[in-house]
C-alpha cells in the first residue's frame, strides 16, 4: 500500500530559519517539542468516544494507493475492490458511502483520521496486527493476502531463496519494499543482512525501478497488488510461491463496538452469499485462500481479546536493542549524506558565485539561471529528477546514495553561491585594485586575496546552511535511502504505541548531531563580529 | 617614461578629464596639485589601466593604452603595463588576509612567480628601508595608518616598477604619521625613483618635486618647476589655488 512522505515540510521550515539564523538552538527545541506534542495527542486521543455518522459510511483510504484497491479510472470514476466493498457495506447499513483521505498525507497516517473523527472506519489494505489492536479495533478479515516476489522478466532470480545468494556482480540483492509495511517486516525477518533492503513510500516507484532494472533486483508486494502489476506491466513477473498469509481488516475506534458489529454482520453476509467473491473475481484477486474467510467469519474475532475488553493485558516486550541499532544505523546514513554532500556544495557554490560576479556575460547569465531555478524548485523534485529521470536520458542508473549526494550538493550549491556572492561583494574594492596594480591577474587576485577574505566572511551563514542540509537529508527517503526520518517512520508503523518514545529518540539523535554544529555556528558568528569591531 | 596625450574621460555627461597632456621623464618626481574634484586621482587610475577612458592615449615606455580599451581580453597587456607602473593608494589597501611580510612578498610571488624563499630577502630589505623591519610578522590591522602606508610603499617597490603613482598617499593620515610617510617618499625620490605624486602636501611638493602640474576641472592648467609655480605662477587658477592652500 502507498503513502507519500511530506518531505517538503523541511524546506519550508528551512526558509524561515534563513530569516533568523541565530535562533537555531531555540528552533531545535521547538522541533522536539512539536514531535512530543504530536506524540502526546496521538497517545491520548483514542480513549475518547465519538458518535458514528448515522447517514454516511465515512471510510478512509489513500486514493493514490492504486489498483486494485482504490483508483480513478480514465473518466475520473473511483474504482477498486475496496470501493465496491464499501458501497456494499454502506448499502447493508442503510448509509451512503463516502471515501475520505482527509488531512492524512499518506497511507500510514490513515488510522489517525479515526482519532480526529474525520472517518469512522479505515478500509485500505490494513493487515491484522495484534499490536495495533490496542489502539484501533479491527473487524473480521475481508481478504486473505500473501506476499509475492516480483522481478524483472530478464531476472535470473527464480525463487525467494535466490535472494540470499549474491548477484552476478557480487553484490547483495537489492529488494524494494513499501516502508513500514508488513512486507518490509517479513523480508527483514527472513533475510536480514543477506540482502540490501530498500524502502520507499511509493509502490509505483518500486515497480518502475524493477521494470527498468534500475537499482532494484526485486520487490515484495501483497498478492493483490502483485497480480495487478504483472497484468499491466509486461516487463515484470512473479516468481516463487505466495508466502506468509495475513488478513486485511477494517480499523475502527475501539469504543464503537456496535458499529463494528454492524460491519462484521454485513461482511459475514457478503462472504456467505458470494458478494465478496464476485467483487474479488472482477478484480482478478479471488483465489483458494479466500475459502477460509467463511471459517474466520464464524470464529470469534479478534483471535486474542481486544484492548477495550481487557485493557490490563501484560506489557509486551519491546526490543529496544533492535530499535536503537536501527536508529543509530540510520543516523549514520544521515551524517554520511551530510558530510559528503556539503563540501561539494561549498566548492560548486564558490565556483558559481565567481562566475556570477566575474565571469564572461554568457556564463554569468547561466550561473544566475542555475541559482534561480534551483532555489525556485523543491529539493524533493530535484531528487526525483536525478534519481528517476536521469537513467532514462543517460542510461546510467545512479545508486540512491550517489543520487542523494548529487542532489543535495547541487541544491545547496545554489544557496552557497548566494552566500559567497554576498561575501565576495563585502570584500572592499580596493583589495582587487591593489592586487591588479601589482601586476597580478584578476584570477590571481581572486585566489590569493579576495576569496580567502570572502570565505572568512561567510563562515557563519555557511555553517548554518550545513545544519539545514543536515536536516534536509530526510528528503532522501523518497529515493530509497533509509536515513533517520525514514527509519523513524518505519519503526513507528510497527510500534504505534511507542510513538512518544520513538519521537524522543529520533529527535534526540537529530539534536545530538546538530546541536554541536549550532554552537559552532554561534561561536563563529560572534568571532566574525568581534573581528569586524576591531 | 610616461606620456599622456589629450586624455578624455567622462562619467556620463560629466567630463572628469578634458584633454590632459603631461609627460614624466625617467628620474622625474612629478607632483600634481589642484583643488579636489579636478580629476587628479582619475588621471592616475587611467595611467595604470584601472579605468578605461574615452579619448587620447597613455604611453608607458613602448606600451600604449588607447581609448575604449576594455578590461576583458586585454589582461596580458594590462598586466605587463602594471608591472612597470606601481601604485600607492590613499586608503593603503593592504591585503587583509596577509601579514606585513606577506603583503610585501605578494607581488614578487604571485605576479612575478617567485618562490617564497626568493622573495623574502628583498621583502625584508624593503621593510627595513621603510623603517618597519620589526613589524614583519605583524597583522595589518595592528599597524597605524602611517605604518600601513609605508608597508604599501614597500609592497609597490617589491616588483621593481619603473615608475610609481602615489594617489594622495597622506590624505588619510594625521600630520605626524603623514610626516613619516612623506620622508620615506622623499628618500625614494632622492634615490632616483621616477614617480608621479598626487598630493595636497605643499611643503613636500616644493622641496621634492622636479615638476609640478596644477590640475583643475579636468585639465592641466600650468606646469613647471616648483620655483616657477610657487613664486611666479602665470595662471589665475594657480594663483587662486595657492592662495586658498596658504589660508588653510
Amino acid at each position: 500500500m502507498c503513502h507519500t512522505e511530506s518531505a517538503t515540510e523541511n524546506r519550508s521550515r528551512r526558509d524561515w530559519t534563513r530569516k533568523g539564523r541565530d535562533s537555531d538552538v531555540r528552533r531545535e527545541a521547538l522541533v522536539v517539542l512539536g514531535i512530543l506534542a504530536a506524540g502526546l495527542a496521538a497517545g491520548l486521543a483514542p480513549t475518547r468516544a465519538w458518535a458514528v455518522d448515522p447517514q454516511v459510511l465515512r471510510w478512509g483510504a489513500d486514493k493514490a494507493g492504486g489498483e486494485p484497491f482504490i483508483y480513478e479510472d480514465d473518466s475520473g470514476q473511483l474504482r477498486g475492490f475496496e470501493v465496491e466493498l464499501a458501497e456494499y457495506l454502506a448499502k447493508k447499513l442503510g448509509k451512503r458511502s463516502e471515501v475520505y483521505q482527509g488531512g492524512a498525507a499518506d497511507w500510514s497516517k490513515l488510522p489517525e483520521l479515526l482519532v480526529n473523527r474525520e472517518i469512522d472506519v479505515v478500509l485500505n489494505g490494513y493487515e491484522y496486527d495484534p499490536e495495533r489492536e490496542k489502539l484501533y479495533a479491527s473487524t473480521i478479515p475481508y481478504y486473505i493476502y500473501r506476499f509475492n516476489l516480483l522481478v524483472n522478466q530478464a531476472s535470473p532470480i527464480r525463487d525467494w531463496i535466490d535472494l540470499a545468494s549474491p548477484s552476478p556482480t557480487g553484490g547483495k540483492r537489492r529488494v524494494g519494499v513499501l516502508g513500514g509495511s508488513t512486507s518490509e517486516a517479513y523480508v527483514e525477518k527472513r533475510f536480514g543482512q543477506a540482502i540490501e533492503l530498500r524502502r520507499s513510500e511509493d509502490v509505483a516507484n518500486l515497480i518502475g525501478l524493477v521494470e527498468r532494472n534500475e537499482n532494484l533486483d526485486a520487490t515484495v508486494q501483497d498478492n493483490t497488488a502483485a497480480v495487478t502489476f504483472v497484468r499491466k506491466t509486461p516487463g515484470l513477473k512473479i516468481v516463487g510461491e505466495a508466502v506468509a498469509p495475513g488478513y486485511y481488516v477494517m480499523l475502527t475506534r475501539p469504543a464503537d463496538r456496535e458499529f463494528r458489529e454492524q460491519l462484521n454482520q454485513a461482511l459475514r453476509a457478503g462472504i456467505e452469499d458470494g458478494t465478496l467473491e464476485a467483487i474479488y473475481r472482477k478484480y482478478g484477486i479471488w483465489n483458494d485462500d479466500q475459502q477460509r474467510l467463511k471459517y474466520l467469519a464464524a470464529a470469534p474475532w479478534p483471535p486474542v481479546a481486544s484492548a477495550d475488553d481487557q485493557p490490563a493485558e501484560g506489557p509486551r516486550v519491546v526490543d529496544w536493542g533492535y530499535i536503537t541499532e536501527r536508529l543509530l544505523r540510520a543516523a549514520g546514513m544521515t551524517l554520511f549524506l551530510s558530510v559528503v554532500s556539503f563540501p561539494l556544495a561549498m566548492l560548486l557554490g564558490l565556483f558559481i558565485a565567481l562566475l556570477r560576479l566575474f565571469g564572461p556575460l554568457l556564463l554569468r547569465i547561466a550561473a544566475t539561471v542555475y541559482v534561480e531555478v534551483i532555489r525556485g524548485t523543491p529539493l524533493l523534485l530535484q531528487l526525483y529528477v536525478i534519481f528517476y529521470l536521469t537513467p532514462r536520458v543517460t542510461n546510467v542508473a545512479l545508486p540512491p546514495e550517489v543520487a542523494g549526494i548529487i542532489g543535495l550538493a547541487l541544491n545547496y550549491a545554489a544557496y552557497e553561491a548566494e552566500n559567497y556572492r554576498a561575501g565576495l561583494l563585502a570584500v572592499p574594492r580596493g583589495q582587487m585594485e591593489a592586487g591588479l596594480a601589482l601586476g597580478m591577474t584578476k584570477l590571481q587576485v581572486l585566489r590569493r586575496v579576495v576569496v580567502p577574505q570572502a570565505v572568512r566572511i561567510v563562515i557563519p551563514p555557511v555553517t548554518n546552511d550545513f545544519i539545514n542540509l543536515f536536516k534536509d537529508t530526510s528528503v532522501c527517503s523518497v529515493i530509497l535511502i533509509t536515513e533517520l526520518t525514514r527509519q523513524y517512520n518505519t519503526l513507528y508503523n510497527f510500534n504505534r504505541d511507542l510513538v512518544l518514545e520513538l519521537a524522543l529518540l529520533t529527535g534526540g539523535l537529530y539534536l545530538l548531531m546538530s546541536y554541536p554544529l549550532s554552537l559552532l555556528a554561534s561561536r563563529l558568528e560572534r568571532q566574525a563580529k568581534a573581528d569586524e569591531d576591531d | 617614461m610616461i606620456v599622456v596625450e589629450n586624455l578624455v574621460k567622462s562619467h556620463g555627461k560629466t567630463k572628469v578629464l578634458d584633454g590632459v597632456t603631461l609627460t614624466v621623464k625617467p628620474g622625474d618626481v612629478a607632483v600634481v596639485l589642484g583643488p579636489s574634484g579636478g580629476g587628479k586621482s582619475t588621471l592616475l587610475r587611467c595611467i595604470n589601466g584601472l579605468e578605461p577612458f574615452q579619448g587620447g592615449t597613455v604611453r608607458v615606455g613602448d606600451m600604449t593604452l588607447e581609448a575604449g580599451l576594455s578590461q576583458h581580453g586585454n589582461t596580458a597587456r594590462l598586466v605587463a603595463l602594471r608591472r612597470r607602473v606601481g601604485m600607492v593608494f590613499q586608503q593603503f589597501n593592504l591585503f587583509a588576509n596577509m601579514n606585513v611580510l606577506q603583503n610585501v612578498m605578494a607581488g614578487p610571488r604571485y605576479a612575478l612567480g617567485q618562490s617564497a624563499e626568493q622573495a623574502e630577502p628583498t621583502a625584508r630589505q624593503l621593510l627595513e628601508r621603510v623603517g618597519l623591519s620589526d613589524k614583519a610578522n605583524a597583522r595589518v590591522e595592528d599597524l597605524s595608518g602611517g605604518q600601513q602606508q609605508r608597508v604599501a610603499i614597500a609592497r609597490a617597490l617589491a616588483v621593481k616598477p619603473e615608475v610609481i603613482l602615489f594617489d594622495e598617499p597622506t590624505s588619510a593620515l594625521d600630520p605626524r604619521t603623514a610626516g613619516e610617510v612623506l620622508s620615506v617618499i622623499t628618500e625614494l625620490a632622492r634615490s632616483g625613483q621616477t614617480m608621479l605624486v598626487v598630493t595636497h602636501a605643499m611643503g613636500f611638493a616644493r622641496q621634492v618635486a622636479s615638476t609640478i602640474h596644477i590640475m583643475h576641472a579636468g585639465r592641466v592648467e600650468e606646469s613647471g618647476p616648483p620655483e616657477q609655480i610657487f613664486d611666479a605662477p602665470t595662471s589665475a587658477v594657480t594663483r587662486a589655488f595657492l592662495a586658498q592652500a596658504r589660508q588653510s
